[in-house]
């Protein structure tokens, strides 16, 4: 690859990141489209560079969630028991699914972060919720700092093993796709176990590199996490983020929504096209 | 920031010892991520200079890095592409890291059902670290 080449690979990971960041979802989602559909990249080295990525990104992010007591450690650990596994078995079913399902099943995930993006209002805490007998056993009930309420909110869990069979979904599309499933993760503890949102996305968050590496080791051992790509890509994705998360605190919720729900139906519309061999000329 | 983890001392106050526990995990991730974002940058910016299959030495065009031996060979003439794949390698090793630091305080906290949790959680990152080769 030229030097040109890699400098537009890591502009367009930087808006990947951008966006990714502002609009809540991982960086992944869209920089596999963009690799695959403006770079032309075979979709197994793009999933291959996008898990490392997402590595980046999530560690990253996750410093700050962990100090702010934001993040549940215990339940973070226990469902990542779900997540890994998950990820291990999607990582290894990669490499027999053809292509056409991978783009499909991407533009899904891509739809219902869509859903979520649109129906996500105000940030209200979950009723107050009996904790399950699982939970308790697990010890999972917590509380955390709230900063706009300038209180310590006590919260407790319920329904942990549907929230962990969900983990195990997350944990598999993650590892199918080479994205973070912060979607279906924050789904997982916000609606099924009644985490607070805040716990419930600093702990995804946190979630995502476990997730991701359980996974990104079966692409490297593949071959499917080549340098030249994923370089750019990962180093252009953490920048991208890091700067979307400096512009997002300026920002109003739904301004961020009204530029780039848009954005991802259009990208989730062209993934479905190539998924169901569509040529549609105006999405390229 | 990125300075050592040192082992907090034991102490019966559940909360405190648990704040030290969220500091280690945090600054884990942290080194790790700067560790590998360092290398991947350094090898990344070389690629601009001498080409991915180069080599800062002037040592002749060499392969692709895919095996450990090739990307030592890789590392000691300076490739690039060795380079930015150590700093992948780091950042996959990063979040297991990560499980490790946990693991390791639960232990402090005598917390024996999420050591045994985070050490099933570092068994299945092996395997998928180790499943391929």
């Amino acid at each position: 690859m030229t030097p040109g080449a890699d400098v537009a690979l890591f502009g367009i990971s930087v808006l990947s990141g951008i966006i990714g960041a502002l609009a809540g979802v991982g960086g992944g989602i869209l920089v596999i489209p963009a690799l695959t559909t403006i770079f032309g990249v075979d979709i197994h080295l793009a999933i291959g560079a996008s898990i490392v990525s997402i590595i980046a990104t999530s560690s990253g992010a996750a410093v700050a969630y962990v100090r702010d007591r934001l993040t549940n450690l215990r339940v973070g650990m226990f469902l990542e028991v779900a997540t890994t596994t998950g990820a291990v078995g999607g990582a290894l079913a990669a490499a027999v699914v053809a292509p056409q399902l991978l783009y499909v099943l991407l533009a899904a995930v891509l739809g219902l972060s869509i859903l979520q993006q649109v129906s996500r209002l105000g940030e209200e805490l979950p009723p107050e919720v009996m904790p399950s007998r699982a939970a308790v056993a697990l010890r999972l009930a917590s509380s955390y700092p709230d900063q706009q309420l300038r209180r310590e909110v006590p919260y407790a869990a319920r329904r942990v093993g549907l929230g962990f069979v969900m983990m195990l979904m997350a944990g598999f599309l993650s590892g199918l796709l080479g994205i973070g499933s912060g979607v279906l993760k924050v789904l997982a503890m916000d609606g099924v176990m009644r985490l607070p949102m805040k716990v419930s996305t600093a702990t995804s968050n946190f979630m995502i590199g476990v997730t991701a590496a359980a996974s990104a080791g079966i692409y490297l051992g593949r071959g499917d996490v080549d340098a030249r790509l994923a370089a750019p890509v990962a180093l252009g994705v953490l920048t991208g983020a890091l700067l979307g998360s400096r512009v997002l605190v300026r920002l109003r919720n739904r301004q961020v929504r009204l530029i780039f729900v848009p954005i991802m139906v259009v990208v989730a519309l062209q993934m479905l096209a190539r998924g169901l061999g569509l040529h549609v000329a105006f999405l390229g | 920031m990125t300075g050592p983890a040192t082992t907090p001392p034991e102490r019966p106050d559940a909360r405190l010892s648990s704040d030290e526990l969220r500091l280690v995990v945090a600054r884990v991730l942290l080194a790790g991520v700067a560790l590998s974002a360092a290398l991947i940058l350094a090898g990344f910016l070389a690629s601009l200079f001498v080409g991915w299959d180069g080599s800062l030495l002037g040592a002749a065009r060499g392969g692709d890095p895919t095996d450990v031996g090739a990307i030592a060979e890789g590392l000691r003439n300076l490739r690039p592409q060795a380079i930015a794949q150590l700093g992948l390698l780091t950042l996959v090793l990063t979040p297991m890291a990560r499980v490790a630091a946990s693991l390791g305080l639960f232990a402090v906290e005598h917390d024996r059902m999420y050591v045994l949790i985070s050490l099933v959680v570092l068994a299945i990152l092996i395997a998928g670290l180790l499943v391929i080769r």
